[in-house]
């Protein structure tokens, strides 16, 4: 079979795409000495990961905990959106989706610049602080994360059968039983995606966070950029290779959970 | 109950759809709490921020009582500014290019091969497409340097003979944002591709069509739409693209978001910033708007033309 054009731009575009991940992944094995980057390394050994400083998994948990409130929040209050959206018989429902997808025109940068300007004001007028707590940035990574949690669950719920909550109705089970035993099981594939999702982005925002963190909750991307900007250690090539190795598990086992189907981004994607 | 409500001579469909009523306007209260809180989330912050544009900075970060479009006029008369805005736009159109000339056929490809090795790449593209972005820079600021893979074997194959500059310039700054929206694009296509039947490119080839005269003039054809959403998204992500700019640009490529950030950020001038954002949304949705509008008026011109048998 003769090569075609189209398979050879494909190819060549997946190494182009997964060539960064291999050559720091690479690097981070290397012996030499501490300043110097070399890819293909000389030597292999784990020297690197074993001088990990103790703020990468300060920014670590900061980040998973972050993570895991954004994703957990942005889910239920999707669902809640969906669902009221999709089942309340509403003529503009679309306008609705719409408008929940608005955060998707304002690029990240402005949405930091935006919270932090925003944060500044409720100290001057009323003194109470969100950056002092995580919730300044889980206020700014819900912003960001709702669109996606809203369209994955809405575009599911109108898969779902009503008729079998119905049934579960007439056959006498409760409000809280017929959504917890029939709609909730329906739309967990879409949930866990959404989820996934809210938490990938969460978990891997720079433009916004860089805005919004302190020293006190500094989250493990924004530690790695600031790092790579302005003290490069050797060490984050190690930290950068466990975060890659990390999402690719998530990303592996939420495809297995729910499907490759489900994982595919919805059309509509940020700046 | 909504059943109540009905006098006794009501048949029993009007009841199943008082019933029907009653359930819809239950789903509806849970709107309340979701648009409220997203409403509150959009509007409130960009109020102020937005206001904020309108005033002079007087230093220490707080801005000016009476307004003004100072900022605004600076903006769009000082040389300085317009370059960086035609410098984003002009990065962000070739990047777009690029991205859509690798990401189509690699999608076509894709949909074409299936199983389990199509299921291994578009993991792959995924991870590419969802793991944080500065390890990617990391990743090209080392393949890109001067002692670099692509400068080794530029020299080793004695294209070049001393090292070329790929980082800190728009070079190394368009190859971070192609690879920063290739992978979305292909996973995009893909969904695409996927939708055009394949027997209409066997019976391209049934009537003697090369490959090439079917890819161009079958599925290209058939995927336009898709394709023109495609260049839209790319083209607002890069305007919007950040950490790209700053880290392969070095400080020296200077786009509207890496402008806002130093205005912000390092400058502390908050009104200026304010209004570079607003300037970087207004533009973004204008251009969006007129692509739009052409989209539209292609689609009625359409559907003016009589139908073929």
């Amino acid at each position: 079979m003769p090569l075609r054009t189209t398979t050879v731009i494909g190819i060549l575009t997946i190494l182009f795409l997964v060539s960064p991940f291999v050559v720091v992944a690479g690097a981070s094995l290397d012996t030499g000495n501490a300043f110097q980057i070399r890819f293909p390394p000389h030597g292999l050994s784990l020297a690197r990961y074993a001088e990990l400083q103790p703020r990468y998994f300060y920014a670590f948990r900061t980040s998973l905990v972050l993570g895991v409130s954004t994703a957990t929040l942005a889910t239920a209050i999707g669902l809640m959106a969906a669902l009221g959206a999709m089942r309340g018989r509403l003529i503009a429902a679309e306008t609705l989706l719409s408008f929940f997808r608005m955060p998707l025109q304002i690029p990240f940068v402005v949405t930091g610049a935006v919270y932090l300007q925003f944060y500044y004001q409720l100290v001057a007028t009323t003194g109470f602080n969100p950056m002092s707590s995580l919730l300044g940035l889980l206020l700014a990574h819900l912003f960001i994360v709702l669109p996606y949690t809203v369209s994955a669950i809405a575009a599911v719920v109108p898969r779902t059968n009503i008729s079998l909550e119905e049934a579960a109705e007439t056959l006498g089970a409760t409000k809280w039983t017929t959504f917890w035993r029939v709609t909730f099981p329906m739309l967990r594939p879409a949930l866990l995606a959404g989820a996934f999702y809210a938490f990938i982005i969460s978990f891997g925002d720079v433009p916004v966070s860089l805005f919004l963190v302190t020293p006190a909750n500094m989250t493990l991307p924004v530690q790695i950029f600031q790092d790579m900007r302005f003290d490069f250690q050797p060490s984050i090539l190690a930290v950068s290779t466990l975060v890659s190795i990390i999402s690719m598990v998530l990303i592996v086992g939420i495809q297995k959970l729910t499907g490759l189907d489900m994982v595919l981004p919805p059309n509509q994607r940020p700046n | 109950m909504a059943n109540e409500l009905i006098g006794p001579g009501a048949t029993l469909l009007s009841s199943v759809a008082s019933d029907e009523d009653a359930s819809a306007k239950q789903w509806r209260r849970l709107l309340w709490f979701p648009l409220a809180l997203s409403a509150s989330l959009l509007i409130l912050p960009q109020l102020t921020f937005v206001t904020m544009s309108f005033h002079r900075d007087i230093g220490m970060g707080q801005v000016s009582v009476d307004f003004t479009i100072a900022n605004y006029t600076q903006i769009l008369t000082d040389v300085f500014y317009l370059r960086a805005i035609w410098e984003t736009t002009y990065l962000s159109a070739c990047a777009t290019f690029c991205a859509v000339i690798l990401a189509f056929p690699t999608a076509y490809w894709l949909a074409s091969i299936e199983g389990p090795l199509a299921m291994l790449l578009l993991t792959l593209i995924l991870a590419s497409a969802l793991i944080t972005v500065p390890i990617k820079l990391m990743g090209l600021d080392i393949i890109l340097g001067p002692s670099g893979i692509v400068n080794r074997a530029f020299e080793a194959l004695s294209i070049i003979s001393s090292p070329v500059p790929l980082l800190n310039n728009d070079i190394g700054v368009l190859i971070g944002l192609i690879q920063y929206t290739v992978p979305i694009l292909v996973l995009m296509l893909f969904a695409v591709v996927q939708t055009i039947p394949r027997y209409l490119e066997e019976a391209a080839h049934i009537h003697g069509a090369s490959n090439a005269a079917a890819f161009f003039q079958v599925i290209v054809p058939m995927a336009k739409q898709g394709i023109l959403g495609a260049c839209v998204l790319s083209f607002n992500m890069c305007m919007g693209a950040f950490t790209s700019p700053l880290i392969l640009g070095g400080g020296r490529v200077l786009t509207l978001p890496v402008l806002i950030q130093q205005k912000i950020i390092d400058d502390s001038d908050y009104g200026l910033g304010a209004a570079l954002s607003t300037v970087l949304v207004c533009f973004v949705l204008l251009m969006n708007v007129a692509v739009g509008a052409y989209v539209m008026r292609e689609v009625r011109r359409r559907a003016k033309r009589p139908h073929r048998g």
